[in-house]
């Protein structure tokens, strides 16, 4: 087993060697360089990285603080609306009209008159969604406001009535 | 070919080179680079590769003589310096994905013509070259510059046990090999099965 360890040693160590590189001495001396221009790269980016998280940190708090101002400004500014009572009695009718029952057969003057309610509660529900983007958002959203109010008391007068009727 | 651990350096060039004195480290690369550059190929077989590892070698040399306390030959120290940027480079993720590569017989596996011809005995250049890294790497640093098991698990981060099974296994596959291919053109690659 040692002899062929050996004979592998002699037998390897029995090939021809390779000429060194070309490149010689300058290639090492370029290799400094480029190590030399890595290691002066290690400071810069973490100074830079952190320069960048610090202007998006400033950032970040300047669009927050003028948020909060504009917030505060147009909740100073506005008048509580009367908007908010209509709201509320919107939603009350909605929730009365939830306790109604409602009939599979109906005649055929209530639900005509039902489905026409509806589609002007649609359009309305379609105009609110719209209606803060145009000027005299507010006044003109309290007017529709008033209207679906008035809308949904009628659709709770007719459905009660039907209701009534059916007993 | 010259032993890197028999290259003699003469000690004012040692004793210059251990100073910082640059002309006295280019010194040393110019009675070393052949040996060490012929190590490395051996070691990781692509000639750029090899070549990168030389100079990033000498860098180190460059950059850490003042570490050298004079235990062992210049050479020597040097040595160790460049099988490890080698071992480094065989365990790192870059070269496992290009092992492939490696594996393909025509490709940087095949030695030039010049150094075929040059070869004592192509047949054993070839069957070396188609050892997988490591094993090669083990077989080289055994046989040829003379480590030992415990030497090279230390290198590999593994025990001399891994070391001795490596070896053995290689040379088997150098014999196999090396009898398959004996009496085959010359031309044909020779692949482990």
């Amino acid at each position: 087993m040692h002899t062929e360890l050996k004979a592998w040693s002699r037998r390897l160590s029995a090939l021809s060697g390779f000429d060194a590189p070309a490149a010689g001495w300058a290639g090492v001396l370029a290799a400094r360089r480029r190590r030399q221009s890595r290691a002066n790269l290690r400071w810069p980016v973490p100074i830079a990285a952190a320069v960048l998280a610090l202007a998006a940190g400033l950032g970040w708090w300047l669009h927050v603080t003028q948020r909060d101002l504009a917030q505060a400004t147009a909740a100073a500014a506005l008048p509580v609306p009367a908007t908010e009572a209509v709201r509320a009695e919107n939603a009350r009718l909605e929730q009365l009209l939830a306790t109604l029952p409602e009939r599979r057969v109906m005649r055929g003057s209530t639900a005509f008159t039902v489905a026409e309610l509806e589609d002007r509660l649609a359009l309305l529900d379609d105009r609110l969604t719209r209606v803060t983007l145009e000027p005299n958002a507010p006044e003109r959203s309290e007017r529709l406001w008033r209207q679906r109010a008035e809308v949904m008391n009628s659709l709770v007068q007719v459905r009660y009535a039907d209701a009534i009727g059916a007993y | 070919m010259t032993r890197i651990a028999s290259i003699q350096i003469p000690p004012e060039i040692v004793a210059a080179a251990q100073a910082g004195d640059e002309a006295a480290v280019e010194a040393v690369y110019h009675a070393t680079a052949g040996p060490l550059y012929t190590l490395l190929r051996r070691l990781v077989r692509r000639p750029a590769i090899a070549e990168e590892l030389l100079q990033e070698t000498f860098v180190d040399v460059l950059e850490h003589i003042g570490a050298y306390e004079g235990r062992c030959p210049l050479p020597a120290w040097i040595r160790a310096l460049a099988v490890n940027r080698a071992l480094m480079y065989l365990r790192s993720p870059w070269h496992r994905s290009l092992e492939w590569m490696d594996k393909d017989p025509g490709g940087a596996d095949r030695l030039p013509a010049r150094e075929r011809a040059a070869s004592v005995d192509a047949g054993v250049e070839r069957a070396l070259m188609t050892l997988p890294a490591i094993s090669r790497a083990v077989v080289w640093l055994h046989d040829v510059e003379g480590y030992t098991h415990a030497e090279i698990g230390l290198s590999l981060g593994r025990t001399p046990s891994f070391s001795k099974s490596q070896l053995s296994r290689a040379h088997t596959r150098l014999r196999e090999c090396l009898a398959d291919s004996a009496p085959v053109a010359e031309e044909l690659p020779c692949t482990p099965n």
